[in-house]
């Protein structure tokens, strides 16, 4: 069995389509590290422009009056109790900033990291899961290698098995090399630091309003910590399914056509969620998970991380069940 | 023997990453639905009514101001953290020898949904009906949300946004007058705080909006609109505190005496 899951992997590392996954990560890293330093720049020009030139070293003087404000804001008798612990959670933040240095403004690799991944999560990273495993059964079954696999002496769900598991070794590592690539090329772009710094989380939703009552502060390591475990979630969701694509298709090309325009579509009907309660059983509209930890969400009803976290587990458990019935059921015939 | 070793290496990463990835799973799970860490019961305690012991202006040697509505009703931007609060007595104090109590009921972000309901909650209604002078500031947080639209929808969405804020002012007005019948009530106009939206149609927009409030507000006998576009058109960078939004210590300190001479007959009279 152990033997079995070696081959998979270094079969797959052969191919260098492992290489191909990691250059393209490290080709649109680069490019989104540089955009946002652009972007970083064009900000502060205007800033000064517009504030005087100190405006960008000001910050100090600017995070000092946030603070007086909102501990007036606490202080006052009229003050909503729900908007407290926002306002509370914003002053440790501009707090930290204060005692530590930081520049609001100023990108940092960890900041860049985490945003990377969120902005990845739907779309990005499930793209190279499925370069990885859309042709994991399909490409044996195309290039005619299935039987040669399927005449030794092992039962077939043990071929299947392992196939997946050297596909959840691969996304841990594609998952991980993300992380530290995205580590590494921000940091030379905005420095090694920020990993302390607090990120506030906890939003959640009541009656289709996002509730901030319990809000909180986390250090920017274990925020990432977090929104890269749902993105490994996001990753073993998407790669199930088009593993089971996979092996449902005999050709590679459709295999990988049919799942991206899946996902593709997805962004199309989440359009619809609030009104057409249907939609939000499908796995596409579903991968945002990182956006429950942000609050940055539209807020509906029904919806919230278990929510979603169900519905992708279902679909990955359902997708794993068909392909291993399919697979030890069906007739090769190659 | 260079594929078993990459193996190896590769197999110790992915069962070290899976372990860390599934804590940080369980975290992100706990993190968004745990129930409310904080102890909600904690910040409770400045629920009690501002200074009980206060007695009915017309019989006292002092009048109270009322601050209600958003951040420039409260004061925010004001470097000093003075704000109308800190400003308004040292104005009135010209045109007359009372004592000048002023009671800061401003909340951050308000729009006219939100001072309607707080009036309606009837919590402020003692403090309304102490009140010889009432300053309103509200409306700016309606508006802002729709600038960043493209000039088509922009039209649109004001009309809607417009004629929600007239009506929830409208109705504003009515709750006040219930309790109290008497006070003077300043209304604040909207100004313009940024530089780059002077478009004709943003002007127009802007106008509509401070006319029709004016409409409303002066169709009650005792309200004043009070505007202050004028005031801060060419004065912005003299006027308007660094967060780009709310006035300054100036700022405040030139609407104040602003307020201070439309009312100041009806102070030195009272």
């Amino acid at each position: 069995m152990f033997k079995l899951i070696e081959n998979e992997v270094i079969k797959m590392i052969s191919k260098k389509r492992l290489m191909f996954v990691f250059a393209i990560l490290i080709v649109l890293i680069t490019i989104f590290a540089y955009g946002q330093n652009q972007s970083l720049a064009r900000t502060k020009a205007q800033l000064s422009q517009r504030m005087g030139v100190t405006a960008t070293d000001d910050w100090r003087k600017l995070a000092d009056q946030q603070i007086i404000d909102i501990k007036n804001r606490l202080d006052s008798p009229y003050m909503d109790e729900k908007s407290k612990s926002s306002s509370r959670v914003r002053m440790e933040q501009l707090q930290y900033n204060l005692d530590n240095n930081i520049n609001p403004l100023e990108q940092s690799a960890a900041k860049f990291t985490t945003i990377f991944m969120q902005q990845a999560i739907f779309l990005f990273l499930p793209l190279l899961i499925i370069m990885l495993s859309s042709d994991m059964v399909s490409g044996e079954s195309s290039s005619g290698t299935i039987k040669l696999l399927l005449v030794r002496n092992v039962p077939r769900w043990r071929i299947l098995l392992s196939k997946y598991l050297a596909l959840l070794i691969l996304e841990v590592l594609v998952v991980f090399v993300s992380f530290v690539l995205a580590a590494i090329v921000s940091g030379f772009f905005f420095g090694f630091g920020g990993w302390f710094a607090p990120v506030a989380t906890g939003f959640k939703v009541l009656a289709g309003q996002l509730d901030s009552t319990g809000v909180r502060n986390v250090p920017q390591w274990q925020y990432s910590l977090m929104v890269y475990s749902l993105a490994f979630f996001v990753a073993f969701v998407v790669g199930s399914i088009s593993f089971m694509i996979s092996v449902l298709v005999k050709s590679t090309a459709s295999s990988i056509g049919i799942i991206m325009s899946t996902l593709v579509a997805g962004n199309f009907i989440s359009f619809f969620l609030a009104d057409w309660k249907i939609t939000r059983y499908l796995f596409m509209v579903n991968l945002r998970l990182t956006d429950y930890l942000s609050g940055s969400f539209q807020p509906i009803e029904g919806m919230n991380m278990l929510f979603s976290v169900t519905v992708l587990l279902g679909w990955a458990i359902a997708s794993m069940i068909i392909s291993f019935v399919y697979f030890t059921k069906q007739d090769i015939l190659v | 023997m260079l594929k078993k070793s990459m193996w190896y290496t590769i197999l110790t990463i992915a069962s070290v990453g899976f372990i860390v990835l599934a804590i940080g799973f369980y975290q992100a799970i706990i993190v968004t639905t745990a129930v409310n860490p904080q102890p909600t019961s904690k910040a409770a305690v400045p629920q009690t009514t501002p200074n009980s012991t206060k007695l009915p202006s017309k019989n006292a040697n002092s009048f109270k101001v009322l601050l209600l509505g958003d951040s420039i009703a409260k004061g925010t931007g004001d470097e000093n953290s003075k704000g109308f609060a800190g400003y308004l007595p040292d104005y009135f104090k010209n045109s007359t020898a009372k004592d000048i109590l002023v009671e800061n009921a401003g909340i951050d972000g308000l729009e006219s949904i939100g001072l309607l309901e707080q009036l309606q909650s009837q919590k402020l209604d003692k403090t309304l009906a102490d009140s010889d002078f009432i300053l309103i500031s509200i409306g700016g947080n309606d508006v802002r949300r729709i600038l960043s639209l493209n000039d088509l929808a922009k039209e649109d969405q004001f009309k809607v946004r417009l004629d929600s804020y007239l009506a929830n002012i409208k109705q504003t007005m009515k709750s006040l007058r219930k309790a109290n019948p008497n006070s003077i009530v300043i209304f604040l106009g909207l100004y313009n705080p940024y530089e780059k939206a002077n478009s004709v149609e943003d002007i127009r927009l802007l106008n509509t909006w401070n006319y029709d409030t004016q409409q409303l507000v002066e169709q009650d006998g005792k309200g004043i609109f009070i505007p202050t576009s004028d005031l801060l058109k060419f004065n912005l960078g003299r006027y308007i505190s660094k967060d780009g939004l709310h006035p300054n210590s100036a700022g405040y300190q030139a609407i104040s005496n602003r307020i201070s001479k439309s009312v100041e007959t009806i102070i030195a009279g009272s």
